[in-house]
């Protein structure tokens, strides 16, 4: 029992980067624009936050430079797309593979000389809230966790409150669905769609700084590894809704955590067997969904104003 | 209440409105009609800011609207119902009114705007249930969504285009009494459509466009149906072109009962038969959206039908796709010209070989032949007359006349058998227009049947011996070229006559 | 042209960063030029790496021009790599000619099968082919992992790696002295291939006509799913071949993360090559080059070897705007 609720812990301690960037990528994609960039946008945070962290002491300093940063990079696939029309996800590919050599080039550039140099930060401790983190089994799971978890964990409910609840989130889901109705309503789909874009990057931004920042202690070359398509993936699994993406997130990141634990246990699997899991399972939803998944119904197709 | 003037819009070679003038005063209900292409809808596009005019000034209710979007059309108190609707089919009726709407504040109160529709819908009968998803809604329901959204928003110019296209008889007549009340309340509201009966049963005056052009306004109480439908059609017919009156041969397109749904489900042919014989044009005419795009693309392969069957001098080609029809001989000018029946990227060699590239002479073994493309397009250029520099320019570089030239000199090249030709002439000058019926009657003179299918009335005439109305998804009425009168024709293409229902009792033709 | 430009633009931007960095810009690209092409060792080494980038880029170009867009290159290289190794492997009594090719060919089934498994998911499920090939490429190379775990594995090497596969199954060099292997003749007839392909063949036409638009290729009278299904069957197969040239050409043996980074880079070269097989010839050469003058560049001047990813990134964010634009002007 006690593992069970470790694992539990663990998962949502390391689904957190994922959860950022997911909620940044449903603001993207339910605007109409595929988040294929989550990837760059969640390094480029990663190193962001790092590099201010360690030039300017402050950790909060810190997050607020990793959300520049992935803003910084979204705001590339914005212009590109939203304005010139260029094909959502090929793009969002471009900036990917952009953000890896620009972070590991200044990482080496500014700081090494020709070497990639080990920028160490202390990792944000875990933040147990009094009281309630005393409660049996549910206590540890949910009070133990490291600050920046209870603000995605928030997160989460914010974003259900601004898309379902604000006049901003139904302009933002109605230029996703029919941006020439919503246009018709007296919206502007351009400037929505970059605007949606560009913050759903800081979010992933701060995701990034959540891997670097609370959870690593420094940055290396590529230290996203795929996350950022895990939280694609997970977006798509949790049908663009901010808690069903969350869901997705911690089924990964407790395939991540059990891998951890399994190598100790020596059982018959091989641990990369279970490092497919996630790719696997997400594939196996996503299949099972088939082409009933809501997708938003616009997304894809740029809008141009005669 | 609204004056527009000397308002200008072409989209590339198409000149959509030709320097309209228009007035609206307060407190009428004024019908604006014309055939497909007239400019209706584009005007009035124009009026509501989602399309920028290329010249013209806009007065509403005093003040002038210039460079605007919808937001400022909207706040000036101007509300349109479009044809195709604008709302978001997965949202609820509430959400799509909060849509874009200001006045609502920044944090969404449904319940509040829920009570407002409600009372709204109490008032003008309307009917609406807040909670609802539009995608579930009868089309009628969606339909007042639009209205009940430029009401709450205080809308005094309520503009609805084709508002009726996609009504049953009895939501049209509740819509044309939502619309009388708020004419009586001082409102304006301007009736696009093509319906001559409902146009003359709710407006108080209409004013016709043609061409892009105005022509002709008149008090509705004093103006006959006739009358009317002449404004909207045009001028008599002129001298019909040389035709060579032939006794049709044999059959050699039987079409039995067939039907078909849209991409989105929505069933647009409703069970239609006829037969062509050799050496005869059938020519389809009738409102764009009343089916017609269904039925060229189940005869000629593209779309699969619902029910129904298709035979081509004799065999049974229904369920054989493309590859059937090619077979038979079956050709098919497509209505979508750019992006269909051409490859804009490709030569116009290739664009010559598109449908039978896979075949000998443009097959060699795994290989294209490209000098047999190349000759044979050398062939078909100087038969047709297409005016490009060679086999090898792209098509995208040719003009839409010369562009039609080679989907005919594709299809008819081939000296086909049975011709199935969608809005042939569609943005072709006069002499372009001319040399395709030219074509047509050619290919009729040698024998084969031709089912031309148009929007327009007059150049029907020209090529048909018999013409088909296709409204709302059924054949309402197929006469002879010798018996055809004009009017009546116009009657029914406006839905408000009916003849000869069911063509296939004409022709003993059976549903298998 | 625009490829030209946007390669231009990339490097130009690619200069101030090189200045942000502290070091002189005109010295640094001089290092890339000289590490890149600066002698025959040089161009031998720039060529095979160039080999995989031409292989894989013929096949997303082709999958492009059909407007699908398959970034499996990853997967299917990976796997391709470990059927030929397996292949070298278990059958080492196959005369010396024979075996290389039947390694090579068992790499093209592989990763054509990988690919088509990405396309069966698409057509049935409705799933799109980016997501699908993106998430097959992890799990792609992951079996390749656990395979090197098991009967591939080489026991007590530091490194997850194959046993070094024998001499028989080397590309051979036909030059003496210089390390290209025979692999860059496969690229060249990919090359000829794929434009013969695209340009002479109905399949190529048929390529064409669906990536103009879906109902022309109806009206055609082609079928879009098989031509999906065929189209990234083939580019699976060319992405395949590759990594068993990999394999044979350059490592002698499978080596844990060898496939990294090329299916992305096909993409980028079939962009480069604006979607033209001829076209993506000094494409996959400029990537390859680019890649083998960085380490020279990093040695000589200090620059580090990221920026070549930097220069890719941008010259795709570029060409990708300027194919946005012109997509936008409407046609007659």
């Amino acid at each position: 029992m006690d593992s069970v609720a470790e694992l539990l812990a663990a998962s949502l301690r390391i689904a957190t980067p994922l959860l950022f960037a997911a909620l940044g990528g449903i603001l993207s994609e339910r605007a109409g624009v595929f988040a294929v960039g989550l990837e760059g946008m969640m390094l480029t945070g990663a190193f962001a936050g790092v590099i201010a962290t360690h030039a300017l002491g402050h950790a909060g300093l810190g997050l607020v430079a990793s959300a520049v940063g992935g803003a910084l990079l979204a705001a590339i696939v914005a212009i590109a797309t939203v304005r010139f029309c260029a094909d959502q996800m090929v793009t969002g590919l471009a900036v990917n593979i952009l953000a890896l050599g620009l972070t590991s080039f200044l990482l080496r550039g500014l700081f090494g000389r020709g070497e990639a140099p080990i920028i160490r930060v202390t990792p944000l401790a875990p933040l147990p809230i009094p009281a309630l983190s005393d409660i049996p089994i549910v206590g540890p799971l949910l009070f133990r966790q490291p600050a920046l978890t209870y603000v995605g964990l928030a997160l989460i409910v914010a974003m259900f409150v601004l898309l379902h609840r604000t006049r901003a989130g139904l302009t933002l889901r109605a230029v996703g669905e029919n941006p020439t109705a919503a246009f018709a309503g007296g919206a502007d789909p351009l400037r929505v769609r970059a605007v949606a874009v560009v913050s759903g990057g800081a979010l992933a931004g701060i995701g990034g700084a959540v891997l670097s920042l609370q959870q690593v202690g420094t940055f290396t070359d590529g230290m996203t590894n795929g996350r950022g398509y895990l939280a694609l993936a997970a977006i798509i699994v949790g049908r663009w809704s901010p808690a069903g993406a969350f869901v997705g997130c911690l089924l990964f990141g407790a395939t991540d955590a059990l891998q951890l634990r399994i190598q100790g246990l020596r059982l018959p699997v091989s641990s990369y067997v279970i490092q497919m899991l996630p790719y696997v399972v997400s594939l196996a939803v996503l299949a099972g969904l088939g082409r009933g998944a809501k997708l938003p119904s616009a997304i894809g197709t740029p809008f141009v104003r005669r | 209440m609204l004056r527009m003037q000397g308002i200008s819009k072409s989209f590339g070679p198409v000149h959509a409105n030709r320097s309209i003038d228009l007035e609206i005063p307060a407190g009428r209900i004024v019908g604006l009609l014309g055939e497909n292409g007239s400019g209706k809808t584009t005007l009035m596009n124009v009026l509501f800011g989602m399309v920028a005019p290329d010249a013209g000034s806009i007065v509403f209710k005093g003040r002038p609207l210039t460079g605007h979007s919808p937001r400022e059309a909207i706040a000036a108190g101007i509300g349109m119902i479009h044809q195709h609707f604008m709302l978001v089919p997965a949202m609820t009726v509430t959400e799509n009114v909060m849509l874009g709407w200001e006045a609502t504040g920044r944090w969404l109160r449904p319940a509040a705007v829920a009570a407002r529709i409600r009372g709204a819908s109490a008032a003008y009968g309307l009917g609406l249930e807040p909670d609802a998803r539009v995608e579930l809604l009868p089309l009628g329901a969606q339909q007042r969504v639009e209205i009940v959204k430029a009401i709450l928003r205080g809308a005094e110019l309520l503009v609805l285009d084709e508002p009726t296209s996609s009504l049953s008889p009895p939501e049209i007549a509740s819509l044309l009494g939502v619309l009388r009340r708020l004419r009586d309340e001082g409102r304006s509201v301007i009736f696009i459509s093509h319906k001559l009966g409902e146009v003359l049963e709710v407006c108080d005056e209409v004013i016709v466009l043609r061409d892009g052009q105005v022509a002709g306004r008149a008090e509705v109480a004093g103006v006959g149906r006739r009358e009317l439908a002449h404004m909207m059609v045009g001028r008599d017919v002129g001298a019909p072109i040389d035709r060579v009156a032939r006794a049709p041969g044999d059959e050699r397109l039987v079409v039995a009962d067939l039907a078909a749904s849209d991409a989105a489900g929505v069933e647009r042919l409703r069970g239609v038969s006829f037969s062509v014989r050799a050496g005869e044009v059938l020519a389809i005419v009738g409102v764009d959206g009343n089916g017609q795009a269904e039925l060229a693309g189940t005869i000629a392969g593209v779309i699969a039908p619902s029910r129904g069957a298709v035979f081509v001098d004799g065999a049974d080609v229904t369920a054989g796709g493309v590859a059937a029809r090619r077979a038979v001989r079956l050709a098919h000018v497509p209505a979508d010209r750019a992006t269909t029946g051409l490859v804009a990227e490709m030569t116009v060699a290739e664009n010559l070989a598109l449908r039978a590239f896979d075949d000998p002479p443009f097959r060699r073994g795994p290989w294209l032949d490209a000098d047999a493309m190349s000759a044979l397009a050398r062939e078909r250029i100087a038969e047709f007359a297409i005016r490009a520099s060679g086999p090898g320019t792209a098509a995208s570089t040719l003009s839409g006349g010369n562009q039609q030239k080679i989907v005919l000199a594709r299809e008819l090249g081939g000296r086909p058998g049975v011709l199935v030709a969608e809005q042939p002439t569609r943005g072709l000058d006069p002499g372009a227009t001319r040399f395709v019926i030219d074509q047509v009657l050619t290919l009729r003179e040698a024998g084969g049947a031709v089912v031309y299918i148009s929007t327009e009335l007059e150049e029907a005439l020209l090529v048909a011996d018999r013409i088909g109305v296709m409204y709302g998804g059924r054949m309402v009425g197929l006469v002879r070229r010798e018996d055809v009168d004009l009017s009546r024709l116009g009657l029914m293409m406006a839905g408000a006559l009916q003849e000869h229902p069911d063509a296939a009792a004409l022709y003993g033709v059976r549903a298998p | 042209m625009r490829a030209a430009l946007a390669v231009l633009l990339a490097f130009a931007l690619t200069a101030l960063l090189i200045i942000a960095a502290g070091k002189n810009p005109l010295l640094a690209y001089a290092a890339l030029v000289r590490g890149a092409i600066g002698s025959w060792d040089r161009v031998g080494v720039g060529l095979n790496k160039a080999t995989p980038y031409i292989l894989t880029g013929v096949g997303v170009a082709l999958c492009f021009r059909a407007k699908v867009i398959n970034i499996g290159g990853e997967g299917q290289i990976a796997l391709g790599g470990l059927a030929a190794t397996w292949m070298a492997l278990t059958f080492p009594r196959i005369p010396p000619i024979v075996l290389p090719l039947l390694a090579l060919a068992a790499g093209a089934v592989a990763g054509a099968g990988w690919a088509a498994v990405a396309a069966a998911v698409r057509l049935r499920r409705g799933v799109h082919e980016v997501l699908v090939t993106l998430l097959l490429n992890f799990v792609g190379v992951l079996i390749v992992s656990e395979a090197l775990q098991g009967s591939l594995g080489e026991p007590g090497a530091g490194f997850p790696q194959s046993p070094l596969l024998p001499a028989a199954t080397w590309l051979p060099h036909p030059l003496q002295g210089n390390d290209l292997h025979v692999g860059i003749l496969a690229a060249v007839i990919a090359i000829l291939a794929g434009h013969a392909l695209l340009w002479r063949m109905p399949f190529g036409f048929r390529l064409r006509v669906m990536g103009a638009s879906v109902p022309a290729a109806v009206y055609a009278g082609i079928s879009p799913p098989r031509t999906f299904l065929g189209v990234m069957s083939l580019a699976g197969a060319l992405a395949g071949l590759a990594g068993g040239i990999e394999v044979l050409g350059v490592h002698y043996r499978l080596i844990d993360g060898f496939s990294h980074g090329f299916g992305f880079n096909a993409v980028a070269i079939a962009l480069l090559g604006a979607l033209n097989p001829v076209a993506i010839l000094p494409a996959g050469l400029f990537f390859g080059f680019l890649e083998t003058g960085a380490q020279a560049m990093q040695r000589a001047v200090g620059v580090p070897t990221p920026l070549v990813s930097v220069i890719q990134g941008l010259t795709m964010v570029f060409i990708l705007s300027a194919m946005g634009v012109s997509a936008r002007r409407p046609r007659v």
